[in-house]
């Protein structure tokens, strides 16, 4: 093995450990995930098809019960691309780390990039603990566990639709994990606007049709911050009050 | 009322998923490659995580179905567990040690509350 390989393995081995803890959380929501296809009323073969090609948790479940109740094709498939419209905005965050890869790694990256993963790879920019180089092996190792754990335990799920207690609410475990990964970013004012308004401007538009509340909320979010950094950097240096 | 989709039909409507999952996802990592964003709009998407999972989170604890109105009390089990697994990480970064301790929290709101 040649020592770029190995060096390439290492940052892909880095890349599953980083995703380690949040695993239970993916493992969690993939089961409920799975779960409610089942009991949606989704026959076992088809709602492992929906988990392998469309693994969008979030999108397959806004898609379940339109299916269900015999929606128009085209109104299932925009709710699914409504819902799944906040991928443009994270597609749009990591372009500038993959620019440089050939197209069909950033394919691949592109379609196993999930909110876990892409949050998980964000912080570790964030906090400088990515890799100097192979970044896109470190990502391909996030994104390999993930996607292994979330399909086993989507399958888990629809295989064992009835033996799974959901009263339990396994599933508040994936929420509890994004608030693990997104809690500590909170440390600067701008994030902590940020997130106050894509809570608010969520909760407000929640009535929305096609899940549209979501992206108009993080769209409002970004913004929000943005002009909380500008008004920051204007107010701190050098100004008499900031002083 | 309408028959579920089925079939064929079902087919198709997966395959129409799986590709707003792959064009969404691959959008800018493909297409828009080329594109400079500028140093303002790179700036602001550093911010993406966090607010796009405010708006995943907050709704999903405060307005969780079959609630329709928003519920701001602490016995929601939700918030009660969310609020503990955020008290958590005020102390430590060990995200196990928050997903147990918030579970917790919402396993005993839940059944006592």
């Amino acid at each position: 093995m040649t020592a770029q390989a190995s060096e390439r393995r290492t940052a892909f081995r880095l890349g599953q450990r980083a995703i380690l803890p949040l695993l239970p959380g993916a493992f969690a929501w993939g089961l409920i995930s799975g779960v409610a296809m089942v009991k949606g009323g989704l026959t076992v073969p088809w709602a492992i098809t929906m988990s392998l090609l469309v693994y969008a948790g979030s999108a397959q479940l806004a898609a379940l019960p339109l299916i269900v109740a015999g929606a128009p094709m085209w109104v299932i498939v925009a709710t699914g691309l409504i819902t799944n419209l906040r991928f443009v905005i994270y597609s749009a965050a990591l372009r500038p780390y993959f620019a440089d890869e050939p197209w069909r790694r950033r394919a691949a990256l592109g379609f196993f990039m999930t909110d876990f993963t892409f949050t998980r790879f964000m912080r570790a920019a964030q906090e400088g603990s990515l890799p100097e180089r192979n970044r896109d092996a470190w990502f391909a190792g996030v994104c390999s566990s993930n996607w292994v754990t979330w399909q086993v335990s989507a399958l888990t799920g629809i295989i064992g639709a009835s033996y799974v207690p959901t009263q339990w609410g396994l599933q508040f475990t994936g929420t509890l994990a994004l608030v693990a990964l997104v809690g500590p970013s909170l440390n600067v004012r701008p994030a902590v606007v940020g997130a106050v308004v894509a809570a608010v401007v969520a909760l407000l538009a929640f009535p929305l049709p096609f899940k549209l509340g979501l992206f108009c909320a993080a769209i409002a979010g970004i913004a929000a911050a943005t002009l909380a950094d500008l008004w920051q950097q204007r107010a701190l240096p050098g100004s008499p009050e900031g002083a | 009322m309408n028959e579920a989709v089925t079939g064929i039909a079902l087919g198709v409507v997966i395959i129409g998923l799986a590709l707003s999952t792959f064009v969404t996802r691959t959008s800018f990592l493909l297409a828009g490659a080329k594109l400079r964003l500028g140093a303002r709009v790179e700036a602001a998407l550093r911010y993406a995580p966090v607010c796009t999972l405010a708006a995943i989170i907050v709704p999903d604890i405060l307005l969780h179905p079959p609630q329709t109105t928003l519920d701001l009390s602490l016995f929601n089990p939700r918030l009660v567990g969310a609020l503990a697994a955020g008290l958590w990480l005020c102390w430590s970064r060990n995200i196990i040690g928050c997903l147990g301790f918030g579970m917790a929290a919402y396993t005993l709101a839940r059944l006592y509350l």
